[in-house]
Order: structure tokens, then C-alpha cells, then sequence
């Protein structure tokens, strides 16, 4: 019965788009699983960035201020543990890198499948009147001066944003949190993705 | 021999994280310390049990927001305020963590954010679209 709601909406393409979005989602990250993060390689630089970031933490927040003249070793550790931290997560991105390119190939091809698919159509209506920034993705392509019509461009967008993010979670191969890239607003894994 | 008990306690806390990190995923995790403010958290869990938090209040607030319907950008706003709240009630209130041990109050509030904000509007959208139209 919900099936036959939902087909019979204006915007049942939307649940098109989620639904492809989703395995999308699942392939990539099979993808990187397979390329990316069964290998050794991978779980030792990750593991190494682990422990770095953890020793760099507890030497920061464990000072003793009445030891002057450990201070200046200590600073000297903290900064060899720093530039071991940075080195390692660089050899990550690199790593991840190389085999990215393919996770990517694979989503060139999908939002071009989706393009084709729902060009000019709106795929949804937008609960609120988008800035004019967004508004260039939300009302990509579409025709009329409506602006809370959504094209598939910005659902794509908000799938591959929340699903992706969510996944990585999920299985365990968001970047550590000693790596550059998370912030206020840390994206799916670029380089996986 | 309560020092004895809690640092037996801290060696299994600390295999247990060791494991978690070596499976790359959450070992079995104990609910009861979801509400535990006796318990002790490692960084990243507190923060993983943050980012949940913020993706289900999202699509609840998403699903909500979807069916009544609302309708304009000040509920986006709304919506982080509530999640923002309900996060630093979590961690400030029921856990009652030192904020300054897990990098600041920053820190933990931006724990999957654009995530949830992300979910919100896709909860949001999907429903009012399909619910109402």
C-alpha cells in the first residue's frame, strides 16, 4: 500500500534518486574496501596515526610547569611526534589517493546516468526558498522561476553527503581523528570518494 | 584495594579500545554507560556516540518537520539549535565530561554536523515531498 502511495506522488522520483544514491554509497565503499582498506599498508599508516595522535595528546595535557628544564626535550619530542604525525597522514592521503580514482570513475558515471535520467524535471519540492548560492545547484537545469523546485543535482548531493558520511561511520573507515580534513564540516572520505 | 580494582578496570578499558581500533569498528559496546556519568570515555567514542546522536535527532526532527509540514529556512536554524542542545545536555548534564579533555566545547558540538544538517534536509524534503504532493 505504501508502495502504491508513493508511486502515485508527483515526486516519487526522489525515492529513485535516494535508492541509487544509496548503492552507489555501498559500491564505493566496497570499492575502497577492496583497494583500499584490506591492505596492510593501510591499517598500519592508520594505526601509526592512531598512536601518534594519542602520545601527542596526553605529552600536551600531562605538563608539569615546575620541571623547567625538561620543558625544552619535551618540546623536542612533542615536535618529532608532530612532524611523524604529519608525515603519516600525508602517506595516507597519498595512499588513498591513487585508488580513489576509480570511486570516482564510478560516481562520473552515476550522476551521468542520473543526469540523463531526470534532466530538466524536478525531482522534489524544497520546504523553504534556497540562497541564491544554493539555488544554482538546487534549480540546476530546471525550468520556471520556482525556486523551492529540486533538481536532482542538490538531492544527490544531500544523499551522497549524509548516506556516505553516515557508511563511513558506520564500517569503521571515517579518517582518524588525528587526520587533516574533519573541522566544522568534514566531507566523506575525498579520497575514497 | 580499590586502586588495585580500578587499575585492573583501566587495563581492560584499554584492551578493549585496543581492539576496537584494530577491528577498525565498535567493539560490543555497553548501553549502560550511554547514561553512566561514572564512566570513563576515550575520545573517539564519546565523539561516535556524539555524531549518532546528531544523525538520529535529525531524522526524527527531519520526519517531523516532513509530515506537519514546516515550511521555511528558520526551522534549518531551529533545527541546530535543538541538536546543539540536546548534544551539550548529553555530554555536559547526564555524562558530565570535562569538556576541556576532548578538546573543547568546539570540538564536541561539531561532532557530525554537516552530517546530520545534511540528513535533516534530505528527511525533511523527501516527506514533505512525498506527503504533500
Amino acid at each position: 500500500m505504501a508502495s502504491t502511495i508513493f508511486s502515485a506522488s508527483k515526486y516519487s522520483d526522489s525515492l529513485t534518486v535516494v535508492g541509487i544514491s544509496i548503492c552507489t554509497a555501498i559500491i564505493c565503499e566496497s570499492i575502497s574496501w577492496l583497494l583500499i582498506y584490506r591492505t596492510t599498508s593501510y591499517k598500519t599508516l592508520r594505526s601509526s596515526i592512531d598512536k601518534a595522535s594519542k602520545k601527542l595528546e596526553s605529552m600536551k595535557t600531562t605538563s608539569n610547569p615546575n620541571l623547567i628544564a625538561k620543558k625544552s626535550s619535551k618540546t623536542k619530542k612533542i615536535d618529532r611526534f608532530e612532524s611523524s604525525l604529519k608525515e603519516s597522514n600525508r602517506d595516507l592521503s597519498l595512499f588513498k589517493f591513487k585508488s580513489g580514482a576509480v570511486v570516482a570513475l564510478v560516481l562520473f558515471v552515476v550522476f551521468g546516468l542520473l543526469n540523463s535520467l531526470f534532466e530538466g524535471k524536478a525531482v522534489a519540492k524544497l520546504p523553504f526558498v534556497p540562497v541564491r548560492i544554493i539555488q544554482k545547484m538546487s534549480h540546476r537545469g530546471l525550468h520556471g522561476h520556482d525556486a523551492t523546485d529540486c533538481s536532482m543535482a542538490f538531492l544527490y548531493f544531500l544523499c551522497s553527503i549524509s548516506i556516505r558520511t553516515n557508511l563511513q561511520k558506520f564500517l569503521g573507515f571515517s579518517p582518524p581523528r588525528g587526520a587533516p580534513g574533519g573541522g566544522l564540516f568534514p566531507m566523506p572520505d575525498p579520497k575514497t570518494s | 584495594m580499590k586502586e588495585g580494582k580500578s587499575a585492573k578496570l583501566n587495563h581492560q578499558q584499554q584492551q578493549q579500545q585496543q581492539q576496537q581500533h584494530q577491528n577498525g569498528h565498535l567493539s560490543p559496546f555497553k548501553f549502560a554507560k550511554l547514561v553512566d556519568p561514572e564512566a570513563s570515555w576515550d575520545k573517539d567514542q564519546l565523539g561516535d556516540v556524539l555524531h549518532w546522536i546528531r544523525q538520529v535527532v535529525a531524522i526524527v526532527c527531519g520526519l517531523l518537520s516532513g509530515a506537519i509540514p514546516l515550511v521555511g529556512g528558520i526551522w534549518i536554524v531551529v533545527f541546530l539549535a535543538i541538536s546543539s542542545a540536546i548534544i551539550y545536555g548529553y555530554y555536559a548534564i547526564i555524562l558530565k565530561v570535562d569538556e576541556e579533555d576532548f578538546g573543547g566545547h568546539g570540538a564536541l558540538l561539531q561532532e557530525g554536523l554537516f552530517a546530520s544538517v545534511t540528513l535533516f534536509l534530505l528527511a525533511w524534503i523527501l516527506v514533505y515531498s512525498l506527503a504533500h504532493f
